[in-house]
């Protein structure tokens, strides 16, 4: 089933051109000129029920701007939002119901007091049947340890224990869609593990839709099949995340650690990628050229003591696709 | 509805208990605001004994009764102060996606609220109100929480109104400013001594005039009312309040839907 779903999308600001230095401001006390910027447009997708999805794009593409729409924070100039089945900024508050939100920028708990006041706090906002909420609140514990620093002061908790808190508390009240806007910023990793766990589970066991926007692609990789990526306000892409890597990620890195100093490292089929002492990065097309041959050429010219290959990341991926565009590279290679 | 109140109350005092000594402080600030205000206005009063046939008796109560309505406000919507600054931090947004009316959602906010200045009111106005020679009857005790609830509903409407105007400017704070002191300066002393325009703004704009100077002239049994109403037009400072808030309201709402067509 659709539960989420916009057509042709459009949200365009309107602001003051803001001229430089103190006498460009003083001159717009006076008079004002107003320039027109397309956040978005053209945002045509749609989530089935249970999906997970990551949501992608570099600072500026219009993440938040979409996810603000679909939110209900902000009515779209033009287009369609469906979320659950209603408009979201029409009925804000039943939306409300419907959806969780973690921004990690931005904590939603009481920073005075202890976790569980600001969980109170909530299950009176939500609505939520006590047996429900300790319920929730016994299982989430026991995923993402809270009990630890339950009644701890939110501002003496450390960023890792805080954003666990964030996770609890958006998921609360059941929501059947969560919004998760940067979630594993600045974590370590043991926090972003529990953090992924904890979204993968809740996934799994209620079902819930997740709309994930992050700048770590180990959070996409390690949880969502399906990627949607958004560029200067546009989808450029929209489908599996192998399938990606495969069309994009053609090329590997192979790393040489010489036993000698040899001045220069040719080797044919392959560009030189960078050198830090004796070891040795070399890149290749691993349609144009097999491993397994580029590696024989290698031993046959230099004396060496290690050697591996570089898996490409989907975060080198992804930067390619915003600096080169998407329909610029060749789109099927033969495999 | 009524749990999100309990809960956020149940923050608030846990808050003040989490900051014992910021709570005092405040509760100190209080008696140094109030005070140095009362002390001004018996300055006034000893260099003219009367003022439009108010002495400093009489003014002590119109002080008390302002006193207790904005007390009572600060004590249940503080929240609304600080729509301006929730807009510039982004905060708002997160009031947005509540399950609650975005108004409600801002009112129970937690934060450091105490009631200590309405404590405080409610010792200062039952003092004046025996210094003044108030008679109080039973209609009186009857009376007099329904004009503070209007001086209190007044004040709200009023922040309603520059908190909503942040939705198109963001940065307000002097307005915020301006509008309270002339509040300040407007409820201090018995309208008659201004000019007609003042009155009337005081009166039909922003209806000031009914968190103290009407309901006093009232309980004082004051002869002159200004603008010539009966005194007992004070006793509608509740229906003045509600209806006054009803248009601050509407002029949210309207703000609302452009905050969610422009963003910030």
């Amino acid at each position: 089933m659709t539960i989420i779903e916009t057509v042709d999308l459009k949200k365009v600001f309107r602001s003051v051109v803001r001229r430089p230095g103190l006498s460009g401001a003083f001159a717009a006390l006076f008079s004002r000129e107003f320039e027109e910027k397309v956040a978005v447009e053209n945002v045509n997708f749609s989530l089935q029920e249970g999906e997970i999805v990551g949501y992608l794009g570099p600072n500026g593409a219009g993440k938040s701007t979409t996810i603000k729409m679909l939110t209900g924070i902000l009515v779209p100039t033009s287009g369609v939002v469906r979320v659950a089945g209603i408009v979201p900024s029409e009925h804000r508050q039943q939306n409300g119901q419907n959806i969780g939100v973690v921004f990690g920028q931005r904590s939603q708990l009481y920073w005075d007091l202890p976790l569980r006041e600001s969980f109170e706090l909530l299950r009176a906002i939500y609505d939520v049947p006590r047996d429900r909420f300790a319920q929730n609140l016994r299982h989430f514990s026991d995923i993402l340890d809270l009990d630890r620093f339950m009644g701890t002061p939110v501002r003496q908790l450390s960023l890792g224990e805080r954003m666990r808190g964030d996770f609890a508390a958006a998921m609360l009240h059941d929501p059947k869609i969560v919004f998760l806007d940067e979630p594993t910023i600045g974590l370590d990793v043991v926090a972003k593990e529990a953090i992924r766990e904890f979204i993968a589970t809740m996934n799994r066991e209620r079902g819930t839709t997740v709309v994930l926007t992050t700048h770590d692609l180990a959070d996409v990789e390690r949880l969502t099949r399906r990627i949607i990526l958004i560029d200067e306000g546009t989808v450029i892409y929209d489908g599996l995340l192998a399938r990606l890597r495969e069309e994009y990620g053609t090329h590997r890195i192979l790393v040489v650690t010489l036993a000698e100093n040899y001045p220069d490292v040719e080797v044919e089929g392959a560009q030189p990628n960078g050198r830090d002492g004796n070891i040795v990065r070399l890149r290749f097309n691993r349609h144009e050229v097999a491993a397994e041959t580029l590696i024989r050429r290698v031993l046959d010219a230099y004396r060496i003591t290690d050697i591996s290959i570089e898996e490409p990341d989907i975060d080198s991926i992804v930067r390619r696709i915003y600096t080169e565009g998407y329909n610029a590279l060749p789109a099927a290679l033969p495999i | 509805m009524l749990a999100v109140y309990g809960q956020h109350w149940r923050i608030n005092v846990l808050t003040a208990l989490e900051y014992r000594e910021n709570f005092l402080l405040w509760a100190a600030f209080a008696v140094v605001y109030h005070g140095s205000a009362i002390a001004t206005l018996w300055v006034v009063l000893h260099t003219f004994p009367s003022m439009n046939g108010w002495d400093f008796r009489d003014m002590a109560f119109l002080y008390g009764l302002w006193m207790t309505a904005h007390a009572l406000h600060d004590t249940l919507f503080f929240g609304v102060g600080n729509v301006p600054e929730y807009v510039r931090d982004g905060e708002f947004d997160r009031l947005l996606i509540r399950p609650l009316d975005t108004l409600f959602a801002v009112i129970v906010i937690p934060g450091q609220i105490f009631p200590d200045e309405l404590i405080l009111a409610l010792v200062y106005l039952g003092i004046t109100t025996w210094y003044a020679g108030v008679r109080v009857d039973a209609a009186f005790v009857f009376c007099v929480p329904f004009v503070i609830l209007g001086g209190t509903l007044i004040e709200l409407a009023i922040n309603v109104i520059v908190a909503t105007i942040a939705f198109w400017f963001v940065r307000v704070d002097a307005l915020r400013w301006i509008v309270l002191q002339l509040e300040q300066e407007f409820t201090r002393y018995p309208i008659g001594i201004y000019t007609r325009g003042v009155r009337l703004f005081l009166t039909f704009v922003f209806p000031f005039a009914f968190m103290n100077y009407f309901p006093a002239t009232y309980f004082l049994h004051k002869p002159e009312s200004a603008l010539g109403l009966p005194p007992a037009v004070g006793l509608l400072s509740p229906v003045i309040g509600l209806t006054f808030l009803g248009v601050a309201y509407a002029f949210w709402r309207f703000g609302l839907d452009r905050y969610k067509g422009v963003g910030h």
